[in-house]
């Protein structure tokens, strides 16, 4: 992987980030349970998960929520990783199988600090995640 | 034996914890959240939401999620350096709490600091659950 720099990078209200794609499964979805600590059923118990609203498991929002950082990153490098900041609601739940799109664009700039409005959908366009993020490039 | 976060009143601290990110955990959660792009970032040793995960399992150490609980908020700024260090001290207290309609609406506020104080991490988790809740798993 080549190392981010940040020549020739410009931001303009309107620039669409560049999108990240990620293919849920159980197996991920248990991953980043062994990391997090997290180990609701609701997650990872497929007969309890039944019984539930969701019918089934659910990946954590904070993993979906983890495509968002990785679009931040790409997207405005250490900017983002020195002092970034995000609000989100998670609006649907992202299922084994689901293939989410993390995608973002830049609604204001006020003199280097650009604000993002940032989302993730599933395959069938069901919003997963809506929110906003900022982050200080000057 | 841990208690049900579903018990805790409004305004409960959690004991702070320290963490040390070591290098196997940092990979281990870089390969769960399958993050391409971190690794193009090569003086920042690790995603900004490994911080928040680590902060989380501190706090589930401590109590645990209620059955059925879920994430339905999350806020988060942060400012890594390029001196990160390994260990860190996490703290979560418990915000809000109100209940409707037979759940539970709990606000939990996050941080990490570095060992010289810093603050690296801050934040807010807002979760639901059942009033009738106990503990996952």
């Amino acid at each position: 992987m080549s190392q981010w720099t940040e020549e020739m990078r410009t931001y303009r209200v309107g620039d669409v980030l560049p999108a990240v794609t990620k293919t849920i499964t159980q197996a991920k979805i248990n991953r980043y349970a062994e990391a997090s600590g997290d180990h609701n059923p609701l997650h990872l118990d497929p007969a309890f998960a039944a019984t539930t609203p969701f019918g089934g498991t659910i990946a954590h929002g904070m993993l979906v929520l983890a495509y968002v950082s990785e679009m931040m990153t790409a997207a405005f490098g250490p900017a983002w990783l020195r002092g970034g900041r995000f609000k989100v609601r998670f609006r649907g739940a992202a299922r084994p199988g689901d293939r989410v799109t993390a995608s973002g664009r830049i609604v204001r700039d006020e003199g280097g600090k650009i604000f993002c409005d940032v989302e993730c959908r599933n395959q069938a366009d069901e919003l997963l995640v809506s929110g906003d993020g900022e982050v200080g490039i000057r | 034996m841990t208690l049900s976060l579903a018990a805790l009143p409004k305004g409960h601290e959690f004991a702070e914890t320290r963490i040390k990110l070591t290098s196997e955990w940092v990979a281990g959660y870089v390969r769960s959240v399958e993050d391409d792009a971190i690794g193009s970032v090569v003086e920042f040793g690790f995603p900004p939401l490994a911080l928040a995960a680590c902060s989380i399992r501190a706090l589930l150490d401590q109590a645990a999620l209620p059955d059925g609980a879920i994430h339905v908020g999350q806020e988060l700024s942060f400012s890594l350096n390029r001196d990160t260090e390994s260990e860190v001290v996490a703290r979560a207290r418990v915000a809000s709490r109100g209940e409707r309609q037979g759940w539970v609406l709990m606000g939990i506020e996050l941080s990490v600091e570095s060992e010289s104080g810093a603050v690296m991490m801050s934040g807010r988790a807002t979760i639901t659950f059942p009033v009738s809740g106990g503990p996952a798993g």
